[in-house]
């Protein structure tokens, strides 16, 4: 207004200012105190903010995996099962094998790109490798170019990890880490303008409103990813105005304070992408791995792409229940990549033209191999608190063999199949421990017969009659005192009665119920005879062969009762295969360990298991109890197994059959491999089986597909072997026909026979007499 | 309009300028805390204890130690035994040749397997099969006495772990280095070397008792080679002087003086 304005027309002016000023006062009025109110409220928002980004702690369940492949030339490895470990790792099986993760198979080689991994020992670098196989060994290692390599160590399966009671899981990804194309298709869907907005977009909100409105149906959300990064962080889902306000300025706050990388480095690891049971499924590292079984770092576009299509709604969208929404999905994030110039048209075409890749079962389930983590979970609490275990990301690496546990669920399952014709097979429960006796290193676990069952474990808990499994500690006792008792001293196998102490009166019986009359020690082993065992037992003492089970392993305590030598003693699978261990591995126990090393999140070194013996034995009297278990194996109760394996495949073991066959028991091991099968009703019932007519089937089973190295225990000093009558056990010559060697403790061999039984007497033998009379 | 914008906008800027937190970042690295395996042990003892313990006080064979395991020596301090019993062997109190008794079947490996009193040096060593001896490979030679002699030939992925585990030991880390070898020992299990770097290992780590099984079952594999037997039995020497058993040293000293 100019100057000139007379005094009325600023009068007149005054009137609206004056009008407006009360009006004006109160709205400034108002908002002051709508601004502290705002502002008060920003300042405990901020507070939120502060708390759960900076020194944000994820909680990081630990990671249990198992056993790395090692590879070299001359190990006993088929190619079928490397490719079993293959697969599992998901590497891709290409026609070329390029970039890490991919494998390429031409007959009897493979070559791979392995991932590197950090072990205990130090890096594992990832590198190019060719595997040339011949039989069931690698007959070759080599890089690419030709040059042999000593030992190439594979990355280890993830078997299963410890969860927190909030189920959450997630594998962290740096910002650094991601394949090409995430970053930019995720800003592309989610929010286009994402680098430019400070928290929330008014233009992504505005664009929201006219796609929806013209459209007639909610299509866009205008949420930022720092607002879905807001939501992420808040339990409850509503969707109410105030909680959108809420989280808006929170987006705003979060944007004040880190800048874009960190907020989307955070979201990538945040954000919900699937439901695995009762586990939440975080962030796109967990995610790779649970649909792709890959690392997140080698998705290609097409994977990428689904990933990102599924951010908007997860379960709506998941590809293995609804495959074909999926497929549409991840087309239409594809189609907008090439609309914003994100991909090529030619690079959009391909992906489209590519199935969804997205495995049948997420490989994450901590339920694949619940036995086997029930044991690492048990004997990491004896060193680790809970919150340890299930937040801080401890890695640990354990002994757990997956190619030995799928043939052993296997072998359980076949034996299952062809005994079901049996009246009473349904109830029947199994349990197995497969374990190296060299090592002492428990490599598979089943603690029910559906073996992905996290129910009760009874290879570790099951306490049961063990029945004959206790008789080596009963003939081990007594070959310990070779002045006293060999292989071939006789046996009576005939019926008795024994008194107590209380006054109780035990008459053992055979399972036949009849007597075998006097045989050899060994075979009163082999054919499991009850009268001649609890005869020896007596002989030797029962509290010494109960001493002889606690040195074998045997932790149990056990009262000194006689049917204590017929096994009516209770123990574990568990318990079994240590005590077998110490048989196994020529007297030296190893208490069982399922963990080999802990490392930190970061892969710092944290603890590790070390490998532990010690000599309980003699190895000579342990050489000749093995002698008499091979002989369960060729002619008593294991018989039949050389029906199915190879006749020069050396094993030894012992079946076991409690009373009313209650339970079927066996235990048996080559030299490398070590097995105790478990099969009863959890009631205690009757069942249908003996040891060798249930259990030994599925170790046979088991045995046949692991194909263990044969027995082979180095003869020891103070054994010789020496030639007997296999009659009379008396002691004969080379020459002599029909006589067998027999091995015994030095000095209580049978000395050398002077003649055949009957036959024309040896000529050097003679001779030697001769001559030895005429030298005195 | 512009009134409420600009204090808003203030309000906002000087909460950002007030924030106490410094301005960090979004840490994905996640806070697991430094543990020392001290914090970890367990107090049951047992054989989860970490290695890195002192030596055994002073005792006598057969005492249980902290560990709470019994070192048990079995005939007399002999790692591979000396024989039972010199008396010649007496018939058993049974009569012999029932009539109806089964006869002995002949072992599979039976006839000409073995000469008696002979002894056959295995065949298999676990799942790698030992090559035929080559030219001398650079076999490191280790801190204590007894470098291996021209007759150890190692090849291949043993050798390979065994270098690695004596760099390691080398550098002071002998955790590491005792998870070489222990590598190498799922390798080749009855390899003795193998066995004798791991006993030397635990000697370094102060682990006597550890050391003389390690060693003894080593020796269990090692007929037929008198120099790694010699090595061995000097080990178990030491150990035993380490848990304060001088007789028994001294006899496992004349072993492996005696060019087993």
């Amino acid at each position: 207004m100019t100057r000139t304005r007379s005094p009325r027309s600023r009068a007149k002016s005054k009137p609206p200012a004056g009008r407006l000023r009360p009006w004006l006062g109160w709205a400034i009025k108002l908002s002051l105190v709508g601004l502290v109110v705002v502002a008060g409220f920003a300042v405990y928002l901020d507070a939120i903010v502060q708390e759960k980004f900076s020194g944000k702690r994820w909680t990081i369940p630990a990671k249990v995996y198992a056993r790395p492949l090692e590879l070299f030339a001359g190990q006993k490895l088929s190619k079928e099962d490397f490719l079993t470990e293959l697969d599992a790792l998901g590497y891709r099986r290409e026609p070329v094998a390029n970039g890490p993760g991919a494998a390429a198979v031409n007959g009897n080689t493979v070559d791979l790109n392995t991932r590197g991994f950090q072990f205990y020992e130090g890096m594992e670098s990832a590198q190019p490798v060719r595997v040339r196989f011949s039989g069931d060994y690698v007959a070759e290692l080599s890089s690419l170019n030709g040059a042999k390599l000593s030992v190439v160590r594979l990355e280890p399966l993830l078997i299963g990890g410890l969860y927190p009671k909030n189920l959450e899981d997630r594998i962290l990804i740096k910002i650094d880490q991601v394949p090409p194309y995430l970053l930019d298709t995720l800003v592309t869907v989610e929010d286009r303008d994402f680098y430019h907005h400070f928290g929330v977009s008014p233009k992504s909100i505005a664009r929201a409103i006219w796609v929806n409105t013209s459209a007639g149906q909610m299509r866009q959300g205008g949420s930022t990813l720092t607002q879905q990064l807001v939501k992420n962080f808040f339990l409850t889902n509503e969707r109410s105005l105030s909680r959108k306000l809420t989280e808006a300025m929170m987006a705003m706050l979060l944007e004040l304070h880190y800048d874009k990388k960190e907020i989307l480095e955070a979201y990538l690891n945040e954000v919900f992408i699937g439901q695995d049971g009762q586990r939440a499924v975080h962030g796109f590292g967990l995610a790779s791995q649970f649909f792709f079984s890959q690392p997140l770092a080698e998705l290609k576009l097409h994977q990428v792409a689904l990933l990102v299509g599924m951010v908007k709604g997860p379960s709506y969208y998941n590809p293995r229940r609804y495959p074909d929404r999926a497929l549409e999905r991840r087309n239409l994030v594809l189609d907008l990549l090439e609309q914003q110039g994100v991909a090529t048209a030619e690079q959009v075409a391909a992906a489209k033209k590519m199935p969804l890749g997205v495995t049948a079962r997420g490989s994450l389930a901590d339920s694949s191999f619940p036995g086997f983590l029930d044991l690492v979970k048990r004997q990491l609490r004896e060193d680790y608190r809970d919150e340890d275990l299930t937040e801080e990301g401890l890695r640990i690496f354990t002994s757990f063999d997956p190619i030995l546990q799928m043939k052993a669920e296997a072998s359980v399952n076949d034996t299952f199949k062809r005994l079901a014709g049996r009246k009473g097979s349904d109830d029947i429960e199994a349990a197995m421990v497969v374990t190296n006796p060299e090592t002492g290193e428990i490599q598979a676990m089943i603690g029910s017969r559906q073996s992905s069952f996290a129910g009760f474990n009874r290879a570790l808990d099951a306490v049961r009659p063990v029945g004959s499994l206790i008789k080596p500690a009963v003939y081990l006792t007594a070959l310990e005192k070779p002045s006293q008792y060999t292989l071939t001293s006789w046996l009576s196998d005939e019926a008795f009665s024994v008194k107590g102490a209380d006054g109780q009166v035990w008459t053992p019986k055979n399972f036949e119920r009849r007597s075998h009359g006097t045989i050899f020690l060994y075979q009163a082993l082999a054919h499991s005879y009850n009268l001649a065992t609890a005869r020896l037992g007596l002989e030797v003492g029962v509290p010494n062969v109960l001493k002889t089970l606690g040195r074998l392993g045997v932790t149990r305590e056990f009262p000194a009762f006689p049917s204590m030598l017929l096994g009516a003693a209770s123990m574990t699978p568990m318990d079994i295969a240590t005590m077998y261990q110490t048989l196994a591995n020529g007297g030296f126990n190893t208490p069982m360990r399922g963990i080999r090393s802990v490392l930190t999140a970061e892969g710092q070194p944290l603890k590790r298991y070390p490998f532990q013996i010690q000599q309980r034995f003699d190895p000579g009297s342990i050489y000749l109890i093995q002698a008499a278990m091979q002989r369960v194996m060729r002619e008593g109760t294991g018989a039949g197994v050389y029906n199915v394996l190879p006749k020069t495949l050396t094993l030894a073991g012992k079946t076991g059959t409690s009373n009313d066959s209650r339970d079927s028991w066996f235990a048996g091991f080559g030299q490398d491999l070590l097995a105790v099968v478990w099969l009863g009703r959890d009631d205690n019932g009757k069942t249908p089986f003996t040891g060798a007519s249930g259990a030994l089937q599925v170790w046979t089973s088991f045995m046949r597909k692991a194909d263990p190295l044969p027995l082979d225990m180095p003869q020891p000093d103070n054994v010789v072997q020496a030639w007997v009558d296999p009659h009379t056990g008396q002691g004969s010559d080379a020459n002599c026909p029909g006589a067998v060697q027999m091995p015994y403790i030095r000095g209580s061999e049978p000395v050398p026979g002077a003649s055949c039984g009957g036959a024309a007497p040896a000529p050097a033998t003679e001779v030697m007499d001769w001559v030895k009379g005429w030298l005195n | 309009m512009n009134k409420w914008l600009i204090p808003a906008f203030a309000a906002l800027t000087v909460l950002g300028g007030c924030s106490s937190v410094p301005r960090g970042s979004i840490p994905v690295v996640d806070s697991g805390t430094a543990v020392s395996n001290n914090e970890r042990i367990s107090s049951t003892g047992g054989f989860r204890k970490t290695v890195t313990r002192g030596p055994v006080p002073s005792q006598t064979q057969a005492v249980p130690q902290d560990s709470g395991v019994v070192v048990m020596v079995p005939g007399g301090g002999a790692a591979v035994s000396t024989p039972i019993s010199t008396e010649p062997f007496t018939p058993g109190p049974i009569t012999p040749g029932p009539a109806n008794n089964a006869p002995i079947q002949p072992g599979p490996v039976d006839s000409g397997a073995y000469n008696q009193g002979a002894y056959s040096p295995p065949v298999n060593q676990g799942a790698y099969n030992m090559p035929s001896p080559v030219a001398p490979s650079g076999i490191p030679s280790n801190n204590n006495s007894g470098g291996l002699s021209a007759d150890e030939q190692l090849d291949g992925p043993v050798l390979a772990l065994l270098t690695t585990a004596q760099q390691q030991q080398s550098s002071g880390d002998l955790n590491g280095a005792s998870s070489s070898l222990e590598r190498a020992q799922r390798v080749a299990p009855r390899e003795p070397q193998v066995l004798y770097r791991l006993a030397q290992v635990r000697m370094a780590q102060g682990d006597a008792p550890q050391a003389e099984q390690l060693a003894r079952r080593g020796l269990s594999f090692a007929n037929g080679r008198p120099d790694l037997q010699a090595n061995l039995w000097g080990i178990i020497a030491q150990a035993r002087s380490k848990q304060g058993d001088a007789a028994g040293a001294a006899q496992a000293q004349q072993k492996a003086k005696a060019g087993y």
